[in-house]
């Protein structure tokens, strides 16, 4: 896209949905919106099917209010529940086959960079753990081996949430689940630590407790995928409805686990942290 | 009939506080009003899941969303 696209032509305003005349009105197209800013604009991503409470909508939500340059950046999902929403919002959008994000990602972030030479596209993937630890295990990994310069955001609920309760490589061990019902006999997959050695640049794992955080997270993993290679945030975002959390028990769920086993943790090359450190200090010259 | 969240807005307004919008799932649904500083929800967008009652009287003890069955069309 870019700012040109979004922009309604002169005299066509009055034949606009009105969702999409607020968008160009109150969204953050353009602009450097911050997360806190939230009930106070025009959210890029509108109405959609998930489930009431789930997490992982409120994740796409936080994260689509993240973007630092939401005009110029395209969204890669797959089945599973996260494309319910990522599908839904005024940010083109990929359905990749199920298990070839990555792939569909690599080639994508090649064109536009020969597309577009002196344009700054950012790729982003958003799957679940089903689609790319499990079925898109190779296709993610050889992405990472490659350096592939793009951001890869796993939802993970632990489950195949989207087709009614499978285990998945992420559920945690002795989990039972409707289609599991023996309880999970091998342990949970550590993703954060394989996109370490498949060679990502920049790593996180965080549960959505936190908007500012997951923000802040979204924001470094899109910029080192720009400037140095692959990127990787593991998110925690549970499914109320196969784990059976009464929805109004989804964020207490989710800070539990945080203590648990989803603190926040961030890794990233000396590369990436000089380029972090040099942007701080950037904002500290002008707040000065 | 299905619940939608409802926010005491005197109350709210005692507070300057904006916490439920930062957490609720939706988008565009759980807003907050610029000037009068209290927040307010998009009946219409809202799901009712009650995670932004769980923030407000639980984590925050300011109890000022309640839940309330409405009719389709209200
Ligand atoms: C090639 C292919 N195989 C299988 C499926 C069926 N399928 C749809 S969603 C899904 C699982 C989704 O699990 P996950 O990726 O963890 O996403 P979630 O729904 O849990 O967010 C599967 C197996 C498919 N759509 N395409
Ligand atoms: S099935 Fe689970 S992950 Fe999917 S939308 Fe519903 S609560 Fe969310
Ligand atoms: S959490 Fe409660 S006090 Fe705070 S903005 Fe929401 S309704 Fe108002
Ligand atoms: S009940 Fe759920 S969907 Fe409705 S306003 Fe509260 S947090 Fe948002
Ligand atoms: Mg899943």
């Amino acid at each position: 896209m870019g700012l040109e696209y979004v922009r309604i032509s002169p005299g066509f305003e009055k034949y606009m949905p009105k969702d999409y005349v607020d968008l160009v009105q109150f969204g953050p197209f353009g602009k450097q919106i911050d997360v806190q800013q939230l009930g106070q604009f025009k959210e890029l991503v509108e109405e959609h099917p998930m489930c009431a409470g789930c997490f992982m909508a409120y994740f796409v939500r936080i994260f689509y209010a993240s973007l630092p340059n939401p005009e110029d950046t395209i969204v890669i999902g797959t089945a599973g529940c996260a494309r319910l929403a990522l599908s839904q919002a005024a940010v083109p959008f990929i359905y990749g086959n199920y298990g070839d994000t990555n792939a569909v990602a690599s080639g994508l972030k090649r064109a536009l960079s020969i597309r577009f030479p002196d344009k700054v596209k950012d790729v982003v993937v958003i799957a679940g753990d089903g689609g790319l630890i499990d079925i898109g295990f190779g296709m993610t990994m050889h992405s990472w081996f490659r350096r592939e310069k793009f951001t890869t955001i796993m939802v993970d609920n632990e489950v195949y949430g989207n087709t009614g309760g499978q285990e998945s490589g992420m559920s945690p061990k002795g989990v039972q689940l409707k289609m599991a019902p023996k309880g999970k006999q091998f342990d949970k997959i550590n993703a954060v630590e394989l996109a370490k050695t498949a060679g990502c640049v920049y790593v996180a794992k965080l549960a959505p407790t936190n908007p500012k955080r997951i923000a802040k997270t979204v924001k470094r993993a899109i910029l080192a995928a720009r400037h140095f290679g692959p990127t990787f945030i593991h998110a925690y975002t549970s499914c109320n409805i196969e784990y059976s959390i009464p929805t109004e028990k989804v964020l207490e769920d989710a800070r539990k686990r945080e203590k648990q086993d989803f603190g926040f943790y961030e890794w990233m090359t000396d590369e990436v942290k000089e380029f972090f450190e040099e942007i701080e200090r950037q904002k500290e010259e002008v707040k000065a | 009939m299905y619940y939608v969240a409802d926010v005491k807005e005197k109350e709210c307004a005692k507070y300057n506080c904006k916490q439920c919008v930062l957490f609720c799932p939706e988008p565009n649904t759980l807003m907050y009003h610029d000037s009068k500083h209290v927040a307010w929800v998009n009946y219409g967008r809202c799901k009712g899941c009650a995670i932004c009652v769980y923030v407000c009287s639980d984590l925050l003890k300011r109890n000022c969303i309640e839940m309330v069955m409405v009719t389709a069309g209200d």
